[in-house]
């Protein structure tokens, strides 16, 4: 990043921590969140300003707040759900096997154990996704731009073998992108043979399962 | 108040945060007792009305349990993760609606007695020392903004400066403080 934009990121990240950007810079700003460089910049303000955080009494709910939460997230219907009739849907779309293309990288991340091309046809790529390491870290590169529907995101999924889809975050629609997993989506990484694009409302799945499977794609492990 | 005493460490936050991760719905039940209190006294002290912070309670729940797979443990504290997405939910309604939150009346509705000091989460090196060597303008201003949630206009109307002194107030005093953090921060 230049030193000048640089500054201009710094600016605007610690004024979106704070809260002083109107509502529109709040959400030109959110779009380059996706960009690691940025997330750290907002974390690094995030941290700064939380001593600021007051120290408050709580203060409990009604229990209304609960029954909506669970209404929207339809987390009893979630609860009867088998996971297994999703990934049934899933093994019935077309795949396409990607061919392994290795690329060099800085010493820092770990190496590339394997990858997946998420296609739709032979020709069109719309994004390269390679795990490194012991499926610690993902990098995602913007291929081909995939239409997307106002109000609407794209999230990737780990499809884990006997397990529901695991969410490996929402997908960036420019540049490349390298992202740090967690426990969970590392352990479900580990155990899937495919990962998948499913359309979403802005931001991810309310349910935390996946809303709409566009495609699915192999993992070629190296 | 101190919250440990009533607050399971983060360590533990952070594993059921990891549990919500993999769709468990028991540990989201559980991350809820736990924590909706402190996140629900934090957006009154933002939104002031209670109907309103109970329905911004909701969607920050929905965005905890949606988000629970991006929240990573080495990184972050879970408590703060998750205050964070409460302050941002109740941002992104203040400054959609451009709500204007000042009458006296609604402020009656704010459940808390607490003081309101800072020292609600862990803070960085210095901190204290830092924000002391801003002054009362700026100091005021910071915290109208991050605490309360207001805008720059509201700020100028409720302390009665030019709404350009208090951009500039924010503006620098942002700085000031990430480079005194930042100083102070090597040298201990």
């Amino acid at each position: 990043m230049k030193s000048a934009n640089r500054e201009l990121v710094d600016r605007l990240a610690a004024e979106y921590v704070l809260g002083t950007l109107r509502y529109r810079a709040r959400r030109r700003f959110e779009r380059w969140l996706l960009s690691p460089q940025v997330g750290a910049i907002v974390k690094a303000w995030e941290d700064r300003l939380a001593g600021l955080e007051p120290q408050l009494t709580p203060v409990t709910p009604s229990a209304a707040v609960w029954r909506g939460i669970e209404n929207k997230l339809e987390l009893r219907k979630m609860q009867r759900r088998p996971a297994m009739r999703w990934l049934g849907v899933a093994a019935s779309l077309i795949f396409f096997v990607a061919v392994g293309v290795f690329i060099t990288r800085p010493p820092a991340q770990p190496p590339m154990t394997a990858q997946s091309s998420l296609q739709t046809d032979p020709q069109t790529i719309y994004w390269r996704v390679e795990v490194l390491g012991d499926n610690q870290e993902l990098n995602l590169r913007v291929q081909t731009v995939h239409d997307l529907p106002a109000g609407k995101s794209h999230e990737l999924w780990a499809l884990p073998e006997g397990g529901a889809p695991v969410s490996l975050g929402v997908l960036p629609h420019t540049g490349d992108h390298h992202r740090v997993l967690n426990a969970a989506q590392r352990a479900a990484l580990a155990n899937s043979k495919q990962i998948a694009v499913s359309l979403e409302v802005e931001g991810g799945s309310p349910t935390g399962a996946p809303t709409e499977v566009l495609f699915a794609a192999p993992l070629s492990r190296a | 108040m101190n919250r440990t005493d009533t607050l399971p460490p983060d360590i533990e936050l952070a594993r059921l945060l990891q549990q919500c991760a993999a769709a468990d719905t028991v540990a989201f039940r559980t991350l809820y007792d736990k924590t909706s209190p402190i996140l629900f006294a934090r957006l009154l002290r933002m939104l002031r009305r209670r109907s309103v912070a109970e329905e911004v309670l909701q969607d920050v729940f929905v965005r905890i349990w949606q988000r629970a797979a991006q929240f990573e443990a080495h990184r972050g504290r879970a408590l703060a993760w998750m205050v964070t997405i409460a302050r941002y939910c109740a941002i992104d309604l203040m400054r959609r609606e451009r709500m204007t939150l000042v009458s006296d009346d609604a402020i009656a509705e704010v459940a808390d007695e607490a003081s309101g000091e800072p020292g609600g989460l862990e803070k960085p090196n210095n901190f204290d020392h830092c924000i002391g060597k801003l002054n009362d303008n700026t100091r005021q201003c910071l915290t109208l903004a991050f605490v309360e949630g207001r805008s720059h206009d509201e700020i100028a109307r409720l302390t009665t400066n030019p709404l350009g002194s208090v951009k500039s107030w924010i503006r620098r005093g942002l700085l000031a403080l990430k480079d005194c953090l930042s100083s102070e921060g090597q040298t201990t």
